[in-house]
């Protein structure tokens, strides 16, 4: 079931069209990362799709009702935690909690306030003033008023970006069960690949504010042909290098090290030709593509 | 709109209050001062005068009111901008909060303030000055409700105005209201006034508040008429202001509140 729908969308700054013509859904209980180069339209499309800012055209359908007409009921199952927005400074945790917890409404806010406090560690922050704390601290505060109002749609625009790696995998652990649990439905933006490869079951890749591509994280890795082998040649590195050069096989030197970008397929063949020109290496690490290839290279085009 | 919500920003202002020493100072400090300042000053004319205390009650009556319009556009002015450097407001209005809760909510907290602000006041006027404010009798209510409506609508205007310039023009927050005062003519009878100057005066709502409280004090008479005048501008201004500030958040909204920041 689909607890997402955008169609169509569209968001231009006069001459400029940051978001074109989009369209993708989120399915009930999915994770789906949205990846993109700085500028490319992410925060521009979560924007909209909190209502902070006014699409150009094109449509947003939550829960299957229109956004624009029933705005009040969805956002009230909906939550966001982002990197461009603070939490009062000058209140405390508990404060910001307590009057976040009376916009969405809570019921047994005192009960709720503790319980998601627990969960993101903040039992001994509850009385300090939000200036006091440290980003990672922060970032805990901003993910648990995310979770204030039990969302069934939760926008995560980087997360993890200041967390230390231990409560980043916590939090993570923490999204997956209640993928699992509450069937929450989450879009996640990040620019650690390994995490999106972790935690999403799709991800969609936006460039220049144009969708181009919507597929599993292993699928667009997949989709680079690229391997980087990396050698240690113990004799034959000038013959390793003509190689290269004569098949203008793109490599990288450092010492007797080479890294050799060869397509998946011609492996085979170009270890064969190493050893036929009488090349011998004492050490090979083949390095399949992943996401961040797939991310660099869509980078590059940019 | 929902009261939860309307509860929630209250909540929200209050806890800001309660910490805060700039919005402890802006609500009790100032008045003091203007209260010894200018209490002072006329404790002097009074003396000058051969004892005429009517020109001191005038200008504390000045004071006090002026508290009332002051509160009303400060709490809107002031909490937008509060909002705009906690870089907050995509956090509420990301949330089902929508503007018109948000509007009653300062409206609400500007009320409980302006009652804080008053009756402090009030209780040092009668201290210092042997001052009652009661001397108005019920008339204080048309006074009080035509000038607390002038504060909401001066105070949209400018939320409006900030919502379009961001905080480089912050500054209207505090300024803005003064343009009206001399035209208010809150210490002195609109005669007192240049004819161009009582022109501008004629629009202006609160200028029959205070021509309207002099002519209690001076006569013991209560014009309706003034304070229906004052009462129907006030209604024009208000919805004016209102359309305004939603045309400004509407268009805000096609910007991206992002860009407020």
């Amino acid at each position: 079931m689909d607890i997402l729908g955008v169609k169509n969308l569209t968001k231009k700054f006069q001459q400029f069209t940051a978001v074109d013509n989009i369209s993708f859904n989120l399915r009930e209980g999915e994770i789906l990362g949205f990846l993109g180069p700085n500028g490319a339209g992410k925060t521009t499309t979560i924007q909209m799709l909190l209502g902070v800012l006014i699409p150009t055209s094109g449509e947003v359908n939550y829960f299957s009702k229109n956004f624009q007409n029933h705005r009040e009921e969805i956002l009230e199952q909906v939550n966001f935690s982002s990197t461009y927005t603070n939490l009062p400074w000058n209140l405390t945790v508990k404060e910001n909690l307590n009057f976040m917890s009376c916009l969405y409404n809570i019921k047994n806010r005192k009960e709720r306030i503790n319980r998601i406090a627990n969960i993101f560690r903040l039992n001994k922050l509850l009385n300090q003033q939000v200036e006091q704390l440290s980003s990672g601290q922060v970032t805990r505060v901003n993910l648990a008023k995310a979770f204030i109002n039990f969302p069934k749609v939760l926008l995560l625009d980087e997360p993890t970006a200041s967390l230390d790696p231990e409560i980043a995998s916590y939090i993570r652990s923490f999204l997956k069960e209640q993928r699992e649990n509450f069937q929450v439905s989450i879009i996640f933006t990040s620019h650690n690949m390994s995490e999106i490869e972790e935690l999403c079951d799709r991800v969609i890749f936006i460039n220049q504010g144009k969708i181009i591509a919507d597929d599993r994280p292993q699928n667009l890795a997949k989709s680079i042909e690229i391997c980087h082998i990396e050698l240690n040649v113990a004799d034959g590195l000038k013959r390793t290098i003509e190689i290269c050069e004569n098949s203008q096989t793109h490599y990288e030197l450092s010492g007797r090290n080479i890294i050799i970008d060869v397509k998946e397929k011609e492996i085979p063949e170009f270890l064969r030709n190493l050893m036929s020109k009488g090349v011998y290496y004492d050490q090979i690490s083949i390095e399949k593509p992943d996401l961040e290839d797939y991310f660099l290279q869509v980078a590059k085009k940019k | 709109m929902k009261t939860s919500r309307i509860y929630a920003m209250v909540l929200r202002y209050f806890y800001y209050f309660r910490q805060s020493l700039d919005r402890m100072s802006d609500a009790f400090y100032w008045p003091v001062m203007d209260l010894l300042l200018w209490g002072l000053t006329g404790s002097y004319f009074k003396k000058m005068s051969g004892g005429n205390s009517t020109i001191m009650i005038m200008i504390i009556s000045g004071i006090l009111f002026w508290i009332i319009v002051w509160r009303g556009q400060y709490e809107i002015t002031v909490n937008l901008l509060e909002e705009l450097w906690n870089k907050n407001l995509i956090n509420l209005f990301g949330s089902p909060l929508n503007l018109d809760e948000w509007m009653v909510s300062v409206i609400i907290i500007g009320l409980i303030k302006a009652f804080l602000s008053l009756s402090f006041a009030l209780v040092l006027a009668f201290f210092l000055y042997k001052y009652n404010f009661f001397v108005y009798g019920f008339s204080l209510i048309p006074f009080i409700l035509c000038l607390i409506m002038t504060g909401w609508w001066v105070g949209f205007l400018v939320a409006g105005l900030i919502l379009r310039g961001g905080t480089r023009i912050q500054t209207l927050a505090w300024a803005a209201v003064a343009v009206i005062s001399p035209f208010s003519a809150i210490y002195y009878p609109l005669s007192v006034l240049p004819l161009w100057a009582q022109k501008i005066a004629s629009f202006i709502p609160t200028s029959y508040i205070f021509e309207g409280a002099r002519l209690v004090l001076a006569q013991g008479y209560l014009d309706w008429h003034k304070i229906l005048i004052s009462f129907l501008l006030n209604i024009v201004y208000l919805v004016l202001a209102i359309v305004w500030l939603r045309k400004s958040f509407d268009k805000i909204l096609r910007k991206g509140l992002v860009k407020l920041f």
